[in-house]
């Protein structure tokens, strides 16, 4: 599937992501920076914490409880808030817009 | 020029404290990575153990907690099911009960949260630099490297400055438990049973104990809940709250891992400014360096030298059979040294970027709470000091650590000119 990063600065990132990759692994495997994933996907870090684009949300639903707990302890939890690496790469989010929050 | 040179032959016991007192046995792991990477050893001390020195192994592996288990310890040391329950904190737990007490901490570790602090360390660095840099020759780890966290410590925590010499060494009496320069009770010369139900059996877990207890009830006293140690004391969602005795290990915790990392990646990167000139120059120069350059000073660091996991069920890897049961170690040192993932790891390159060193545990739950704090008491040291010399010598050969779990130098003699 194909995936874009919109950063903080303006700039984009597009690349592919695996089937079955996390988007948080997808990210650091494109060198996306603000999207660090210290924990490695074990919900403890909250660093790969992403926006989703208005147009994706339903198709990418919403965060689980752990996640959501997670999640509040981000700095700028939005309703789009989302870990990154509990969004998996299916070809049903083909075209994905993620929005890498500023940190 | 090299920093420093690994001493060892190349079939160092890992198991002996001894072994790192000439700095971290580099030839070794260089040979288990390439030949033996999932090394069995026969321990003196305890069950035998396996190691994992490769980068990808490591990473791989530390994620895994189902099969890599942090609930029956994290040294080398064996521990009663007693002795661990008494002693842990949330670092000796897995997902998700780990998950639950490290949720009401992440907050006040932050990166956004700790970015508060840039001033208040850049005035401490002042202070400190100046006072250290006027003596022209100096021990750097004892007036610089130990200084800065300790100080930021009592700030973070919410601790009086006049408690904290004592709090440190104390902390290091814990931590350095293996080094008679730090305790008189060293772990594998006497017998320390009876501490063994005492945060890294050491005496100075009571009297911290003791410490936090008092701290805590003048802070009810007062009605002050501010602070870290308060927010771990609220319940988390489920409802659930920690007990007295994982509180106290916790507070041992802070004081004790949340000091003595932090100075000895500061050492270790005053001690390669010495040895590879044009790091100075580097730093003087000044601009982006500063967003890559902590964390090359912290992978070269690499204070943690180990953490250990206890296999839940038999796994093969490498044509051996990790039995359920067995211990194995995750050798962080190694991995931030592997040839194989990092270009040319035995230099220091303030520019390396992606850094996905492994210092603070990156790639598992456990990563480090405090590595923000961490990252820029270190950036804003080295801003300060490059900006204070002209130039940074040895003065005499550096002393390390006694201690195969904490890597560091704990005596730096050093010589500057002023700029």
């Amino acid at each position: 599937m194909k995936v874009t990063w919109k950063l903080p600065d303006g700039s984009e990132i597009t690349g592919t992501a695996e089937a079955g990759q996390s988007l948080m692994e997808a990210a650091l495997a494109h060198d996306v920076p603000g999207v660090i994933g210290e924990c490695g996907g074990t919900l403890s870090c909250a660093t790969c914490h992403v926006h989703v684009a208005p147009s994706w949300v339903e198709a990418c639903g919403g965060p689980g409880d752990f996640e959501d707990a997670m999640l509040d302890m981000a700095d700028t939890r939005s309703e789009a808030s989302r870990l990154s690496c509990q969004i998996e790469a299916t070809d049903a989010l083909d075209g994905l817009v993620l929005i890498v929050p500023e940190v | 020029m090299t920093i420093w040179t690994p001493q060892d032959d190349g079939f160092a016991d890992l198991s002996s404290h001894d072994t790192f007192a000439t700095g971290a046995p580099h030839n070794t792991f260089a040979r288990l990575r390439r030949d033996d990477p999932l090394h069995w050893t026969e321990y003196a001390g305890g069950e035998n153990y396996w190691s994992v020195t490769r980068y990808e192994d490591i990473t791989a592996m530390n994620k895994n907690t189902e099969v890599f288990s942090s609930a029956r310890g994290i040294r080398m040391e064996d521990q009663s099911y007693e002795e661990y329950l008494a002693r842990r904190t949330f670092q000796e737990t897995d997902p998700p009960e780990h998950s639950k007490v490290r949720m009401k901490l992440l907050k006040a570790f932050s990166k956004t949260t700790m970015a508060q602090y840039e001033e208040d360390i850049r005035s401490l660095c002042a202070e400190i630099l100046d006072q250290a840099l006027a003596k022209g020759t100096f021990d750097a780890t004892k007036e610089i490297a130990r200084q800065l966290p300790m100080r930021m410590l009592g700030r973070v925590v919410g601790l009086p400055e006049e408690d904290l010499p004592w709090l440190v060494e104390k902390g290091d009496a814990l931590i350095a438990n293996t080094d008679p320069d730090f305790t008189t009770h060293v772990l594998d010369k006497m017998d320390t049973d009876e501490f063994r139900m005492m945060p890294f059996n050491s005496p100075a877990g009571a009297e911290l104990y003791v410490y936090a207890k008092e701290l805590m009830e003048a802070k009810a006293k007062k009605g002050d809940t501010s602070g870290v140690l308060n927010l771990i004391l609220e319940p988390a969602k489920d409802g659930s709250t920690i007990t007295e005795t994982e509180f106290r290990n916790f507070f041992c915790l802070l004081v004790a891992a949340g000091n003595d990392t932090t100075r000895y990646s500061i050492a270790a990167g005053i001690q390669a400014l010495c040895h590879q000139p044009e790091l100075l120059a580097q730093m003087q120069a000044g601009g982006e360096v500063w967003e890559t350059a902590a964390d090359e000073i912290i992978r070269w660091a690499t204070p943690a030298l180990y953490f250990r996991r206890t296999a839940t069920r038999d796994v093969e890897m490498h044509g051996k059979t990790i039995r359920a049961g067995d211990k194995v170690l995750y050798w962080f040192i190694s991995a931030n040294r592997d040839e194989s993932y990092f270009d040319d790891p035995f230099r220091v390159n303030l520019m390396r970027s992606p850094n996905r060193h492994v210092s603070f545990g990156q790639f598992g739950p456990h990563v480090c709470l405090g590595m923000w704090l961490a990252r820029l008491e270190v950036t804003v040291l080295f801003q300060e000091l490059a900006k204070r010399i002209s130039h940074i010598e040895a003065a005499g050969p550096h002393k390390f650590l006694r201690s195969n779990f904490v890597g560091g130098i704990k005596e730096l003699p050093v010589r500057v000119e002023a700029a």
